[in-house]
């Protein structure tokens, strides 16, 4: 494809590429994020590839292979258009009668429709499955329209026209300005408003300026950057882009970690297709404006997610996070002034300045604008990526997108953020979805993540597994970070063996202030908010596990017992043999027992047993 | 030609050098910081975090490294409130817990107002302050030992674990290790470490809070009553 030198030769690609598809009536979008090829999406895309073929179908028929439609608890999931036919759990099996029925002759088939577990009716268009319904959904809803290895796809969906508005006749300080208004703020984690970032580094002295697009995701239960990158990498390019002329940097880095092979190979593939556009480079569509984009692998740690251990790796050096007292703004990347954002504030820039900065304040709330993607993990029925306006409250996310908890079960905290967020109580489910009004409550909306637990969940246990996530992950440069963590980590597991004292958890309470207040990094700073979140609302628990030496919710192995309900048991068996510690003897037909000196309480038992007769004290 | 500014330390209007740090200004005119990664003349990489202070910014208190933050025109610094000496005191317990061993860290501990231990304590004899590394990467130039590892495995080591040829042996990051520095009675065997703190220099302090008790400990660690002989 030749090169596109002037804003002309884009409208013209872009009109030639719509009048081409018209022909095309018929569309198969199959999802081929991470998710669903986790669910075998790979297979079903080829066999639907090859049906098409054979049945005569490629000619009207367009596959597209997307990336994540956001409903990954359904997956594989793909629409049909027209007619906005949602199929769900496809296999390649179905391939045949789906483009037979379904493509050839706009049939349904039944068995692969969504059934709502609410009124138990199938659904058939993806637009009235209440998952999607309650969400507002600006930038994954693109996902579906294109196919991420394809420049033409994004260009013929309106790719690429923020840009060539900024460069036709938006200087950068109105650029900035537009930002500044639409509110919009950092979606990794800080919300730092993005528009101040920006004039910050536009003023700062220099020549040389860098942006960079932080895609080292590593919160546990997080993954809507990974998403976008790996489903829209020519957004996030666009956006780049457009906040390079604004700051006046000519050189951005797109730092994604290598454990996302599939986000790493699409942006590789679209800033190649740019470059060969001529989208990146010296004067872009001819005008003064030159950038180019590099690709930076993470080696996976953790840290390298803060923006100065970011750059430091970047540069070479080792992913260590350094003071802060001077921003990296004006002393980041090489000691330039540096713009580091996240993948989704990059994906929001182009739609603020197509549709202008009040379309964007008119979504959220006042200090909060726009929509933010939500990662729905953990104990919850519908599980995946979730956009909602920002200012939406938890409960909404919860229980009508999520559809609440797994069998039925009630659901006890969301934990938000990852670690560096903190767990809310169901009786902070009204709080909404806000920078503000989370950070009030101990907790941040962080990158996004939304872990559910229920009853089953031991809040003790979950402080413990963020601890030492946070004590493998932490640098270790700092002493707070380094020996606090691992300090708070002893004093838990001293808790969950059952050996904790009551002055241990008003340490525990001091020393996680003192880790917050004093440590080097953002990380280190916020990692003891889980710490600090569940001895706030879930002090109680911590209490019975000292006091009563109980675990309510029965997961401390320590402080749990097995034992086998003689009235209930049949003698069926099937326990002992389950058992792989040999711990269960008894006759067959009577009743079983369960040796304590023997029993390694991992649970089979219970889960095997159909007459509830194993009790867990 | 060096700029100066005016910084507020402590309510003391202080002719600063422009951009040096708050640590070496409140040293060199007698405000003593406690301080364990900070040597003159090397890099500040803020590890210790003991040398923190409160700065003012807008009327908000930020906490923060005093070797890394540089001196400006107008700062507000507060280097001994309430709440900076109850954190550095919490930093301090940490770091005596986790390498008592280390009559420096020991002092270090007692002028931070450690009176009591609360944590198990382990053996350790290194506390990853980096000031060898630094030492050897900045004033020889050598990079002979380095940081190896993350978080619980960090550890100095040579790189790949084997002593290079350019190493010549010259025993500075020896000389600047504050394990170096032992308990008056020796090192402590495993099990039985404990908190000392009874030195006589130490017990002063213990007395008069808030004063400088011209414990023999500064003069290892660039104090500014040894080092610059401008009292406050």
């Amino acid at each position: 494809m030749p090169t596109l030198s002037t804003f002309r030769k884009l409208d013209m690609l872009r009109a030639r590429l719509r009048e081409q598809r018209k022909s095309i009536t018929k569309t198969v979008a199959i999802c081929g994020g991470t998710g669903c090829q986790a669910a075998c999406s790979r297979d079903v895309i080829d066999a639907v590839k090859k049906e098409l073929s054979e049945q005569n179908f490629s000619e009207e028929v367009r596959l597209c292979v997307t990336g994540c439609h956001g409903f990954c608890e359904q997956g594989p999931v793909m629409v049909i258009e027209p007619g906005n036919t949602f199929y769900c759990h496809v296999t390649s099996d179905d391939a045949p009668e789906i483009v037979s029925r379904t493509v050839a002759r706009g049939e349904l088939v039944e068995r692969l429709l969504y059934t709502d577990p609410v009124s138990g009716k199938k659904i058939q268009r993806e637009a009235e499955i209440p998952f999607y319904m309650a969400q507002d959904r600006q930038l994954l809803s693109q996902n579906r329209m294109v196919d991420p290895c394809s420049i033409e796809d994004y260009i013929a969906a309106g790719g690429y026209s923020a840009l060539t508005k900024v460069l036709k006749g938006i200087s950068p300080g109105d650029v900035v300005s537009q930002i500044k208004a639409s509110g919009l703020r950092g979606r990794g984690g800080g919300g730092f408003p993005t528009g101040r970032k920006w004039s910050e580094c536009r003023e700062a002295p220099g020549d040389e300026k860098y942006v960079i697009c932080n895609a080292d995701e590593g919160d546990p239960g997080a993954y809507m950057d990974r998403c976008v990158l790996e489903g829209n990498p020519h957004l996030v390019l666009e956006g780049m882009m457009i906040g390079a002329w604004a700051v006046g940097a000519k050189k951005g880095y797109i730092y994604v970690r290598n454990e996302y092979p599939l986000a790493v190979k699409h942006s590789r593939v679209a800033v190649k297709q740019a470059r060969e556009l001529g989208l990146l480079g010296d004067n872009i569509l001819g005008s003064s404006f030159s950038f180019d984009v590099e690709i930076a692998r993470g080696g996976g740690a953790f840290v390298c997610g803060e923006s100065t251990a970011l750059m430091a790796s970047i540069e070479g050096q080792v992913g260590e996070p350094r003071p802060k007292d001077v921003h990296t703004v004006i002393d980041g990347l090489y000691h330039r002034p540096t713009t580091l954002n996240n993948v989704e504030t990059w994906a929001n820039v182009p739609a603020i300045i197509l549709n202008g900065p009040a379309w964007f304040a008119s979504k959220g709330t006042r200090g909060s604008t726009g929509t933010k993607i939500l990662a729905l993990t953990g104990r919850i029925k519908n599980t995946g990526l979730v956009e909602v306006d920002m200012g939406t409250t938890i409960k909404t996310v919860v229980y009508d997108i999520g559809g609440g908890g797994v069998n039925g079960n009630k659901i006890k905290a969301v934990q938000i953020g990852g670690p560096s967020g903190g767990c809310l109580p169901a009786n902070k489910f009204t709080l909404p979805v806000d920078f503000d009004a989370l950070i009030e409550a101990g907790s941040m909306v962080g990158s996004g993540s939304m872990v559910v637990m229920d009853e089953e969940s031991c809040m003790v246990d979950v402080a413990k597994y963020f601890l030492t996530f946070l004590q493998d992950e932490s640098c270790g440069k700092c002493v707070p970070c380094r020996l606090g963590i691992d300090r708070m980590l002893e004093i838990v597991t001293e808790i969950t063996n059952g050996r904790g004292t009551p002055q241990q958890l008003d340490l525990l309470e001091e020393l996680a202030d003192t880790v917050s207040q004093t440590a080097l990094c953002g990380l280190g700073k916020t990692a003891a908010n889980p710490v600090l979140t569940t001895l706030r609302y879930f002090r109680e628990e911590y209490e019975a596990h000292i006091k009563h030496k109980k675990c309510p919710a029965r997961v401390c192995k320590a402080l749990i017992t097995y034992s086998i309900d003689a009235g209930k048991c049949t003698g069926c068996g099937v326990c002992r043999q389950g058992c792989m510690h040999k711990a269960i003897s008894g006759k067959k037909k009577q009743a079983h027992v369960i040796d304590a000196a023997l029993c390694e309480k991992c649970g089979i038992c219970r889960s095997e047993c159909k007459f509830d007769a194993v009790l867990v004290a | 030609m060096l700029q100066y500014v005016n910084v507020s330390i402590d309510g003391a209007i202080i002719h600063a050098i422009k951009g040096a740090s708050v640590l070496d200004t409140a040293i060199e005119y007698g405000f003593c910081i406690p301080h364990l990664c900070h040597v003159p003349n090397l890099s500040d990489i803020g590890a210790c975090r003991l040398c923190i202070v409160e700065h003012i910014v807008n009327g908000r208190a930020n906490v923060t490294t005093s070797c890394t933050l540089h001196a400006e025109e107008g700062m507000v610094v507060q280097t001994n409130t309430d709440r900076v000496r109850n954190l550095r005191r919490n930093l301090a317990e940490l770091l005596v817990a986790q390498a008592p061993n280390s009559r420096a860290i020991q002092d270090i501990a007692v002028r931070c107002g450690v009176r009591k231990v609360r944590y198990p304590f382990r053996n350790d004899d290194c506390v990853l302050c980096g000031r060898c590394v630094r030492a050897c990467a900045e004033i020889w130039k050598a990079h002979a030992i380095g940081f190896v590892g993350r978080g619980k495995e960090r550890h100095v080591d040579h790189p790949f674990s084997v002593r290079p040829k350019f190493c010549k042996q010259c025993d500075y990051c020896i000389q600047l290790c504050p394990m170096t520095i032992t308990p008056c009675n020796g090192p402590m065997k495993p099990g039985k470490e404990r908190f000392c703190g009874n030195c006589e220099s130490q017990l002063i302090i213990a007395e008069e809070t808030g004063g400088c008790s011209w414990c023999r400990l500064g003069e290892g660690f660039g104090c500014g009553r040894y080092a610059g002989s401008k009292a406050r």
